[in-house]
């Protein structure tokens, strides 16, 4: 999986391009905490590229959210496949996660 | 029908997906369906890896999969120790936020996309049997 990080002034963009799974899962851990942990409290997902996401991934964005909320900040997730969001659907993430259509609506929410 | 072993190492996730990929396309599986079906069997290989082997030898993972008159059907076999995916406890999805565990998720997410969970041990091993209807 490709992992690419954009800065802007007051929020990061992540897009993922590839598989979100178990073996890929820990480096996007680290890059994503990495991030948190120089400060920036507004992070974007973007899922255009990304073709598949197991619990794994879901394990990671859960406990960014809950380091983020504690901290004021805020994550969101745009521009998934449809079966990629019934996963989000089916694991109850939708209810507390905001999931845009693109990355545009990504940016006025974050 | 295909037939393939994996270590125990979840850098075989890689193969496991080409493997079902190719199948899956042969028999003209959906590609939606494609994902589901490759989703429940990751959940499953991964919990296998995570908690089966507590030794450090290497050890395999036997896979076969088979696809007949809108059935498709996945036999994982594993000499780990004993798990009974089927008794683990439904997560709970409805509680607060500051309540979420992750744990429980992928058996949540196999329940979800498979329509049958079948378990037995049977000779040291576990055995497990998978179907979706497409």
């Amino acid at each position: 999986m490709e992992i690419t990080e954009t800065k802007h002034d007051y929020y990061s963009v992540f897009r993922l391009n590839g598989r979100l799974d178990s073996n890929t899962a820990t480096g996007f851990e680290q890059k994503l905490f990495e991030c948190i942990e120089n400060g920036t409290q507004r992070l974007i997902l973007d899922f255009q590229e990304l073709d598949y996401i197991s619990s794994a991934g879901l394990r990671v964005i859960l406990k960014a959210t809950k380091n983020l909320k504690s901290a004021e900040g805020k994550l969101v997730l745009c521009a998934m496949q449809d079966y990629v969001k019934e996963v989000f659907e089916i694991s109850g993430f939708d209810s507390f996660l905001p999931i845009e259509a693109t990355l545009d609506e990504a940016v006025k929410t974050v | 029908m295909i037939s393939f072993a994996l270590k125990n190492n979840l850098s075989e996730l890689d193969a496991l997906c080409d493997h079902l990929s190719q199948f899956c396309q042969s028999c003209g599986v959906p590609k939606r369906q494609t994902f589901e079906i490759n989703l429940a069997l990751d959940e499953l290989f991964t919990n296998i890896i995570s908690h089966g082997f507590p030794d450090e030898d290497e050890h395999h993972v036997h896979v076969t999969c088979d696809c007949e008159e809108g059935l498709f059907k996945i036999t994982i076999e594993d000499d780990g120790i004993p798990f009974n995916p089927t008794d683990a406890p439904h997560p709970n999805l409805k509680c607060a936020f500051k309540d979420r565990e992750i744990g429980g998720l992928g058996i949540h997410l196999i329940r979800s996309y498979m329509d049958r969970i079948e378990y037995t041990r049977k000779d040291g091993k576990n055995v497990l049997i998978l179907t979706k209807t497409l």
